[in-house]
C-alpha cells in the first residue's frame, strides 16, 4: 500500500532535512502508529503522505513515495484529496465552515469531487452511521462539543473513501471525554479493517490496544519499527524521550523490587498488564 | 442559523429560488430609486413588502428588523434635512433653527427609500439560507471560493465574538482598569486584540490544509447535496422583473431630462 | 494577471474568511475598553499587507456584504467600493515597505483614514440624505450642519474627524501583529517587499 524508499525532505529554507532517508513498507489494511519526540518529522511524514509535502509547503525532496499506484510528490493535491485522507489536530480548523450542518459539511468532500447527488447521499447516510452521528446530522457544526467535531472531521474525510487515512494527534486538543469519542471511532476501524490507517498518538496505552504496528522518529529518521507490543515495551522509548505506557511503568517500577522475574516481558496492555501481575 | 437573519419556515417565500428573490430585491432596489414621493414610497412598501412577509410567515420578524434599522435614519434625517433644509412652513424653533415642513418632508422621503431598499435586502435574508443564494449564484458563474469565504466568515465570527468576550473577561478578572485615560486605553487595545488576531492568522494554515484534503482546490465540476427547486415560471419571472427594473429606470431618465 | 492569480490561493482564500470574521468580531473589543473606534477593517488590512491589493480588495468588498448578511448593518453594502479601496491600499503600502516601521505604519492609517473619509461622504451625502443611520456620526454631522456647512462638506468633516485615528489605531495594530507573526508565516503570503524570507538553496548533507 504505502511504499517509501531514501525520502528526505527539506522545508523551504532548512538546510536540515525534516524527513531525513526514509524507508517505510505499510501493507494494505495495516494500523500503523507513529510515536517520537516533538520535531522528530512525525507530521511532516503525514504531509508526505498527503503530498502537502511539498505541494502545500513547498521545498524540496528526494526519493520515492508512493500510495497504491499513485507517485504523491509528483501528483497534485485535487488527484490526491479523497485518494489519501489527513485529518489534523485543532477540530474547529477543520469544520469547512461553508455548510450549515453536520450531513452537509460531511458532503463538502464529496461535492468537491462532483459526485452525483445520489452517490452524496448514499455515502453520507454510511459514514454517518459509521462514525454514530445520525443523532447530530441536523446540527450546526459550529454547536458541537470537540470531541464531536473531531468525528465530524474523520467522518468528512472518511466519506471521500480513501485509501488511506492519516491521523496527526487527532486527540491532543480534546478533553477526556472527547478522546474518548475519537479512540472508539479509531478502534471500530482499526477492527473493520480495510482501510490503510496511520496515526501520530502520545497516548501509547490507545496504541496498544489497537495499533497492528508501531514506529518511532527521531531527528527525522524511523529508529524502531516494529509490532505493536514489541515496541512500545522497548526501553529506548524512554530515551527517546517518548515514554511508556502506564502498564509498561507500573511493572517495571514493581520488577526493579524483584518481586517479579527479570525474563518475564512488560506488558503494554490492560490484559497483559493482568497477566504480568499474576 | 449563526450568525444570519434567516428564520427557517416552509412557505412559498421561503421556496422560491434564491436568484428570483434576489430580483425582487432589486426591483425593490429601483423603485426605491426611482418612485418620486414618500406617498408612492410608502405605498409600495405597504402592498408589496409587507403582504410578501406576511406571505412568508415572517410579518413579525420582518417589520421588527425593519424598525431597527430604520429609527435611526428617521431620526437623524429628521433632524438634519429638517432644520437644515430651507423652507416656507416653520414647524419648530429651537436655538435660532427652525425645523421647517419642506425639510421634515424631505427627510421623511429619504427615510421611505432607504426603508423600501433595506426592507427588500431584509426580506430576502429572512427567507433565504445564505447557503442557498450562494449555490445559485455559483450556478450562476460566481466562483466557489467567493461563496467559500461570505459562508464561512458568516459562521465563524460569532465564534470570534466569543473569543473576545474570554478574553475581556479574563483581563478584566486580573483587574483591567477601563476608567483609565485614553492613551492608556489605547495601549491596551494591543494586547487585548493581538492574540486574538495573531492566533487566527496562524490556524489559516491548518484551515487552508484542511480545505485541501477535503478537494477544495480540485479541478472541474463540484456538485452538491442540496437542491435548488426552480421553475420555468420563476425563470421567466426573473425575465419579466429584469425588464420592469429597466423599464423602471428608463422612466425616470426620461423624466428627470423632460423636466 | 500572475501576481492576481498567486493572490487566489487555497491559502489566501482560507485568510480572506478569517480576516472578515476579524473585522466583524473583535469589534466589541474597542467598545467594551469604552474607545469611540470602530476598527472594523484590521482584517482587510492585513490581508492587503500578507497577501496583496486585490485580495485585500476583494476581502474588504466581501467583508461590507457580509455585514449585509448578518443584518448587524444591512446599509454596509453601501460602502463595499470604499472598504474595497482600502484593502488594496493596504497592499500597496506593504509592496512600498511602509509596514516595517510603526510610524510609516500609522502614517499609512493616516492616509487611509483621510482617503476613507473622502470617498465615504459622498455615499452617506447623495444616497442617504446626509447621514450614515449611525447615532453618533449623525451627531456631529448635525453640529457641522448647525455650524452652516452643507451636506457633503459636514460628512467629510465628520469621517476626518473620526476615520483617521481610527485607522490609524488599525495599522498600528496590523504592525504589531506581523512583529510577532512567525516569519515562515509571513514568507508564504510574501507581499511584503524585503521581508519575504529569500529561499536559500539547500545543502544535501
Ligand atoms: N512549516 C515548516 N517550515 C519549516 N520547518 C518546519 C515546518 N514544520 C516543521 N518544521 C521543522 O521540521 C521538523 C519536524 O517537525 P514536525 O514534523 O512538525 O515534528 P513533530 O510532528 O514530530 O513534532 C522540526 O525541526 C520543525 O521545526
Ligand atoms: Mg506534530
Amino acid at each position: 500500500m504505502i511504499r517509501i524508499k531514501d525520502f528526505c525532505y527539506w522545508y523551504p529554507g532548512q538546510d536540515q532535512p525534516a524527513l531525513d532517508g526514509i524507508d517505510l513498507e505499510i501493507p494494505e489494511g495495516q494500523f500503523c502508529g507513529v510515536v517520537g519526540p516533538n520535531g522528530a518529522g512525525k507530521s511532516t511524514l503525514c504531509y508526505a503522505l498527503s503530498g502537502f509535502a511539498p505541494h502545500f509547503f513547498h521545498g524540496t525532496w528526494e526519493g520515492e513515495l508512493q500510495v497504491g499506484k499513485r507517485d504523491v510528490p509528483r501528483s497534485t493535491l485535487g488527484e490526491l484529496a479523497g485518494e489519501i485522507g489527513l485529518v489534523f489536530q485543532n477540530s474547529f480548523n477543520q469544520i469547512s465552515g461553508a455548510r450549515f450542518t453536520v450531513r452537509e459539511e460531511i458532503a463538502f468532500g464529496l461535492e468537491n469531487l462532483g459526485l452525483k447527488r445520489k452517490e452524496i447521499e448514499r455515502r453520507v447516510e454510511e459514514t454517518l452511521a459509521l462514525i454514530d452521528l445520525e443523532a447530530l446530522a441536523e446540527r450546526s457544526p459550529f454547536a458541537l462539543s470537540g470531541g464531536q467535531q473531531q468525528r465530524v472531521a474523520i467522518a468528512s474525510i472518511l466519506a471521500m473513501q480513501p485509501k488511506l487515512l492519516v491521523l496527526d494527534e487527532p486527540t491532543s486538543q480534546l478533553d477526556p471525554r472527547g478522546t474518548q469519542e475519537v479512540f472508539k471511532i479509531l478502534d471500530k476501524l482499526a477492527g473493520r479493517g480495510g482501510t490503510t490507517v496511520v496515526l501520530v498518538e502520545h497516548k501509547l496505552e490507545w496504541l496498544a490496544a489497537f495499533a497492528d504496528r508501531v514506529i518511532t522518529f527521531s531527528q527525522g529518521r524511523i529508529v524502531l519499527d516494529g509490532s505493536a507490543k514489541k515496541i512500545l515495551a522497548d526501553e529506548k522509548l524512554l530515551k527517546l524521550g517518548v515514554g511508556q505506557t502506564q502498564f509498561t511503568q507500573a511493572a517495571a517500577a514493581v520488577q526493579k523490587k524483584k518481586f517479579i522475574p527479570r525474563s518475564r516481558p512488560l506488558p503494554v496492555t490492560l490484559k497483559q498488564a493482568q497477566k504480568f501481575f499474576e | 442559523m449563526h450568525g444570519t437573519l434567516f428564520v427557517s419556515g416552509n412557505s412559498g417565500l421561503h421556496r422560491l429560488h434564491p436568484l428570483t428573490k434576489l430580483a425582487l430585491t432589486f426591483l425593490f432596489l429601483v423603485f426605491a430609486a426611482t418612485l418620486p414621493n414618500l406617498l408612492w414610497l410608502l405605498a409600495a412598501f405597504v402592498i408589496l413588502l409587507v403582504p410578501m412577509s406576511a406571505w412568508g410567515g415572517l410579518l413579525r420578524p420582518f417589520l421588527r428588523s425593519c424598525l431597527v434599522v430604520i429609527t435611526p435614519f428617521v431620526i437623524s434625517l429628521s433632524i438634519i434635512q429638517g432644520f437644515f433644509t430651507p423652507g416656507e412652513t416653520p414647524l419648530f424653533h429651537l436655538a435660532g433653527f427652525v425645523l421647517t415642513g419642506e425639510g421634515l418632508l424631505a427627510g421623511l422621503t429619504v427615510a421611505s427609500r432607504i426603508l423600501m431598499a433595506l426592507g427588500g435586502a431584509l426580506l430576502l435574508m429572512l427567507s433565504t439560507r445564505p447557503d442557498m443564494l450562494m449555490l445559485a449564484l455559483t450556478r450562476s458563474g460566481l466562483p466557489g471560493s467567493l461563496a467559500y469565504v461570505v459562508l464561512t466568515s458568516i459562521q465563524i465570527f460569532p465564534r470570534f465574538q466569543e473569543r473576545a468576550q474570554v478574553i475581556l473577561e479574563a483581563q478584566q478578572a486580573r483587574g483591567l482598569e477601563i476608567k483609565v485615560n485614553i492613551f492608556k486605553r489605547l495601549r491596551l487595545l494591543v494586547p487585548l486584540m493581538g492574540p486574538l488576531v495573531l492566533s487566527s492568522i496562524v490556524d489559516v494554515e491548518e484551515r487552508a490544509m484542511a480545505l485541501e484534503a477535503r478537494a477544495f482546490s480540485r479541478p472541474g465540476r463540484k456538485t452538491s447535496l442540496l437542491a435548488l427547486a426552480d421553475s420555468p415560471g420563476q425563470h421567466l419571472a426573473r425575465w419579466g422583473l429584469l425588464l420592469l427594473m429597466l423599464a423602471l429606470i428608463g422612466w425616470s431618465i426620461w423624466r428627470a431630462i423632460s423636466s | 494577471m500572475n501576481g492576481f492569480r498567486k493572490e487566489f490561493s487555497t491559502f489566501s482564500i482560507a485568510l480572506m474568511a478569517v480576516a472578515i470574521a476579524i473585522n466583524i468580531g473583535a469589534g466589541q473589543i474597542p467598545r467594551a475598553v469604552g474607545l469611540p473606534l470602530y476598527l472594523d477593517s484590521i482584517g482587510t488590512v492585513l490581508v492587503g499587507v500578507l497577501v496583496g491589493p486585490w485580495a485585500g480588495a476583494l476581502t474588504g468588498f466581501l467583508a461590507n456584504v457580509v455585514w449585509t448578511f448578518t443584518g448587524l448593518f444591512p446599509q454596509a453594502i453601501a460602502w463595499a467600493g470604499v472598504a474595497a479601496i482600502i484593502g488594496a491600499l493596504a497592499g500597496v503600502f506593504a509592496q512600498s515597505g511602509w509596514l516595517k516601521e510603526w510610524w510609516r505604519a500609522a502614517l499609512a492609517g493616516l492616509i487611509t483614514g483621510v482617503v476613507a473619509a473622502i470617498l465615504s461622504a459622498p455615499i452617506a451625502a447623495y444616497v442617504f440624505g446626509g447621514v450614515t443611520g449611525n447615532a453618533g456620526t449623525d451627531a456631529i454631522v448635525a453640529a457641522w450642519r448647525a455650524a452652516g456647512f452643507d451636506a457633503l462638506f459636514s460628512n467629510v468633516a465628520q469621517g476626518t474627524m473620526s476615520d483617521p485615528l481610527d485607522k490609524i489605531v488599525t495599522y498600528l495594530i496590523v504592525w504589531a501583529v506581523l512583529l510577532a507573526l512567525p516569519q515562515r508565516l509571513k514568507a508564504r503570503f510574501g507581499n511584503q517587499s524585503g521581508q519575504a524570507a529569500k529561499t536559500r538553496a539547500r545543502k544535501r548533507r
